[in-house]
């Protein structure tokens, strides 16, 4: 009776861990990926993080996509597209042969929807300026969608590679109502949507009829891995430990103080992305009686060593910056140059507030006309604190007492939309200088994005003009033109540019970091693992 | 009983509305607009505006709180600002892994407690006394985060033994229990001092009673009158105790749920406070106020069981 007992246990035992290693053995091949916070929606018209971004280009594909060097443009769901010579006409050719995750064929009909709902304004998006003036947006025929502007808009095909403008199954939106992107949603990516908890992990699941993957990819579908699970680690000890012990397979969340453990450590393999596409800063509120000064933003400048920073700060993981994008970047202009404060020269910068007039007081800090030189500068909690501390340290010596107040993530916007400071830091992600100047020195964008209070009508004019460009040429002059004016007036105190660095497990084949929007994996069709 | 229950019922609502009240203001004190936390940095100002019209932000304090706890009291908890998905389906997914956790801390915490307070009050002054209250000064001092990570470094990192992220299968499941055991590891080690110590001085303190010595003068074994007519009545205390510090638990829970990412309602609500997300805050602080009462509900029960003398 008792051994008879003891034999059940002992199969139910077995049995049980037969299942779990089984189990165990099944789900390997769904690919982890950490990261630190999660999207508030998956609604790609409805939220601006990079966390849906990394999430959206997986599950939905893009007219045309875009290669690693962020400039090089190709085919997606387009295969290909005219543009009339007056700019104002793109006519799309799609693919015929995309299906949706459910199983429906897509067509032109679902691209113009997918448009069309962007820039709805009972859609509320929050980039729909990004789709440019439309006039129209028609699918002529199955495969064949128009879209016509009001004007020319330069850097449209740019823009239709970002996550905004993805293609969404209209049966999906209608069927979830305010659910869509919460509960669900239908599109043509190389994986499905399995289920989300927010803030805690989004599940997609393998799309087996993916055969559309971009010319970058040597796999053009399906994905090489059943399954991506985005889980979400909040304390960046634990995600590295995770990390360390295969309790995830890969992110791009770690810490730059685990960067150099990482490099050396066995199996493990960390890979930069070609370029950086991701940029922070400090900006000069330019109106304020302290920083409206040139030569006090010039002599900021001079005093802060950035290559110190980098390697005090940072672990040299990333790239000191004296640009406000990379010099790779689309458009660049490299008459801007010229401009650049690269030297770090505090004898410089004393001299040239001596020569402003900004004469040291008696406590060391320098004034002019009863103003002291201490500006006020509103920050982010986290990381940055010890950065600006560097600083701080830095511009004491030459007598610029700076007075930094950083501010919780809820609160740091709402303080940051205000003109309570002389000085702010950001860093933000950009494709070209057409996106990046758009955004920070167009004067209507005051008091924000454009925090630096730059109201130049000649800049209006340049941008205006490069974005309804109908050549290359001519938009790379207006928006070159831009950087230089932006950069000789040093409105911003720039400190260095990320590249994006993945760590990865040596179980999975080694991925190359994608830096569009943050979104390193991009589609995910490189995801695979070496067993 | 039953008039025990409804009393301490009745004493809830005022608590309740209070909570209400309170947790409604503080999140209107915090000066994060979610409206451009939901917008993104980059979007112009009347996108921010629209956003903050549709959502009623812009409507005075006291319309605000009418129209919540008009929803509340129909049961509605409204939606997430930031997800859209209801507060409510929120929560209940949420509260189950708390739960766990909580139930994971006390089953092993408690009784280790008491045991420990126990040897420690029949061995007073001795070595394995002292060894009890200077573990229980530690457990007491050592804040839950860095306990956390001592055992993350030792069990996870360095032995392997158990994962650290997330929930992993149901408890049940080998792959739950090991995803469990360093989170409650972690939460009942600041649990144990407490208990121990309670219990340590509480048992101390009947040992001296008049009931214990006539026990003794009967004959019976020091292990007999300790267990039969010591620990009975000096558990009271330590019940008071621990009901106290189970509501103490939710807030250790918000630290160990973080460092584990553990998906409880400690890491909704600090999911929720951060990202300006006001209506899953509310409904986090209102599901906390409620375990609370009810534990407290609990504890009082469990109280006339132990002495009846509190029914009368």
């Amino acid at each position: 009776m008792m051994m008879k007992r003891h034999r059940r246990l002992m199969t139910a035992t077995l049995a049980a861990a037969v299942t779990l290693t089984f189990g165990t053995l099944a789900m390997a091949q769904d690919v982890k990926i950490s990261r630190r916070i999660d999207s508030n929606n998956y609604d790609p018209h409805k939220t601006t993080a990079t966390a849906a971004a990394e999430v959206l280009f997986m599950l939905a594909d893009t007219l045309v996509t875009i290669d690693y060097d962020m400039q090089t443009l190709h085919p997606g769901l387009a295969k290909s597209w005219d543009v009339s010579a007056d700019g104002l006409t793109y006519t799309f050719h799609l693919r015929d042969d995309v299906k949706f995750c459910g199983g429906k064929s897509m067509t032109a009909e679902d691209v113009a929807y997918s448009f069309k709902r962007w820039i709805d304004p009972a859609t509320k998006s929050p980039v729909a300026w990004r789709a440019g003036e439309v006039e129209s947006i028609t699918a002529t025929d199955p495969t064949t969608l128009q879209y016509k502007l009001k004007k020319p808009y330069s850097e449209l095909l740019y823009q239709l590679t970002q996550s905004f403008a993805v293609v969404i199954d209209k049966e999906s939106v209608d069927k979830l109502g305010p659910d869509f992107g919460v509960k669900g949603m239908n599109a043509t990516g190389p994986f499905c949507w399995g289920e989300w908890a927010p803030r805690d992990k989004m599940v997609l699941t393998r799309n087996d009829a993916y055969t559309w993957g971009p010319e970058i990819y040597a796999n053009k579908g399906p994905a090489k891995v059943d399954g991506v699970t985005w889980s979400i680690i909040g304390e960046e000890n634990t995600l590295t430990a995770a990390l360390m012990t295969g309790q995830t397979d890969v992110s791009n969340y770690v810490p730059p103080i685990a960067l150099q453990q990482f490099e050396s450590m066995p199996g493990f393999v960390t890979s930069k992305s070609q370029s950086a596409r991701y940029t922070y800063f400090v900006g000069f509120k330019l109106d304020k009686p302290t920083v409206s000064d040139l030569a006090v933003r010039q002599a900021i400048n001079y005093a802060v060593d950035r290559v110190a920073l980098v390697q005090d700060q940072l672990y040299g993981t990333v790239e000191p910056a004296y640009t406000y994008i990379t010099e790779d970047t689309l458009d660049w202009n490299k008459d801007v140059d010229k401009t650049l404060i690269k030297d770090f020269d505090p004898e410089k910068a004393k001299s040239l507030l001596d020569e402003a007039g900004w004469k040291v007081g008696s406590d060391g800090i320098r004034e002019k006309d009863g103003v002291k030189l201490a500006p006020v500068l509103y920050s982010f909690n986290g990381a940055w604190i010890n950065i600006m501390q560097q600083v701080q340290a830095e511009l004491l010596k030459i007598g610029v007492n700076l007075q930094i107040q950083t501010f919780d993530a809820t609160v740091v916007w709402g303080k940051l939309a205000t003109q309570e400071y002389d000085m702010f830091t950001m860093g933000y992600p950009y494709f070209s200088a057409g996106d990046a100047m758009n955004l920070y020195f167009r004067s209507g964008n005051t008091p924000a994005p454009n925090r630096t209070n730059w109201k130049d009508p000649e800049t209006d004019a340049l941008l205006v003009a490069g974005s309804a460009a109908t050549s290359e040429a001519e938009r790379a002059k207006d928006f070159g033109k831009v950087l230089y004016k932006v950069h000789e007036a040093v409105n911003w105190l720039p400190l260095y540019h990320t590249p994006i660095i993945i760590v990865q497990s040596d179980k999975l084949k080694p991925l190359k970091a994608h830096p569009i929007y943050g979104a390193a994996y991009y589609k995910g069709l490189d995801l695979e693992f070496t067993e | 009983m039953i008039a025990v229950i409804l009393r301490r019922l009745g004493l809830s609502i005022p608590v309740l509305f209070g909570v209400l009240v309170f947790g409604f203001l503080l999140l209107q004190m915090v000066p994060g607009d979610p409206a451009i936390v939901l917008a993104g940095p980059t979007a112009p100002p009347d996108v921010v505006e629209e956003i903050r019209r549709s959502m009623g932000l812009d409507q005075p304090l006291l319309v605000q709180f009418w129209m919540y706890l008009e929803r509340v009291l129909v049961g509605d908890l409204g939606r997430s600002m930031i997800s859209n998905k209801p507060v409510i389906e929120e929560l209940l997914t949420a509260i189950v892994p708390t739960i766990e956790l909580m139930f994971a801390c006390l089953i092993w915490s408690i009784p280790l407690g008491i045991a420990m307070g126990t040897v420690a009050a029949m061995r007073r002054g001795s070595l394995v006394d002292r060894a009890v209250m200077a573990l229980s000064v530690a457990g007491i001092s050592l804040p839950v985060f860095f306990i956390s990570l001592i055992l993350i470094q030792a069990f996870g990192v360095s032995l392997r033994l158990f994962p650290f992220v997330g929930r992993g299968g149901p408890l049940w499941t080998l792959d739950g229990l090991s995803h469990i055991f360093l989170p409650a590891l972690s939460l009942g080690m600041v649990f144990i001092g407490p208990v121990a110590r309670m219990t340590r001085s509480s048992v101390l303190e009947v040992l001296e009673l008049d009931h214990v010595r006539t026990a003794r003068a009967k004959g019976l074994p020091e292990r007999t009158v300790v267990f039969r007519h010591g620990l009975r009545n000096a558990l009271i205390p330590v019940v008071t105790l621990v009901g106290l510090q189970t509501g103490y638990l939710l807030g250790g829970a918000v630290v160990t749920e973080t460092i584990y990412s553990w998906p409880g309602i400690g890491r909704l609500a600090v999911g929720g406070i951060l990202s300006s997300d006001f209506t899953i805050a509310q409904g986090c602080i209102l599901a906390m106020a409620v375990t609370f009462i009810a534990i407290n509900l609990i504890v009082d029960l469990l109280y006339s069981v132990l002495d009846p003398r509190v029914n009368r």
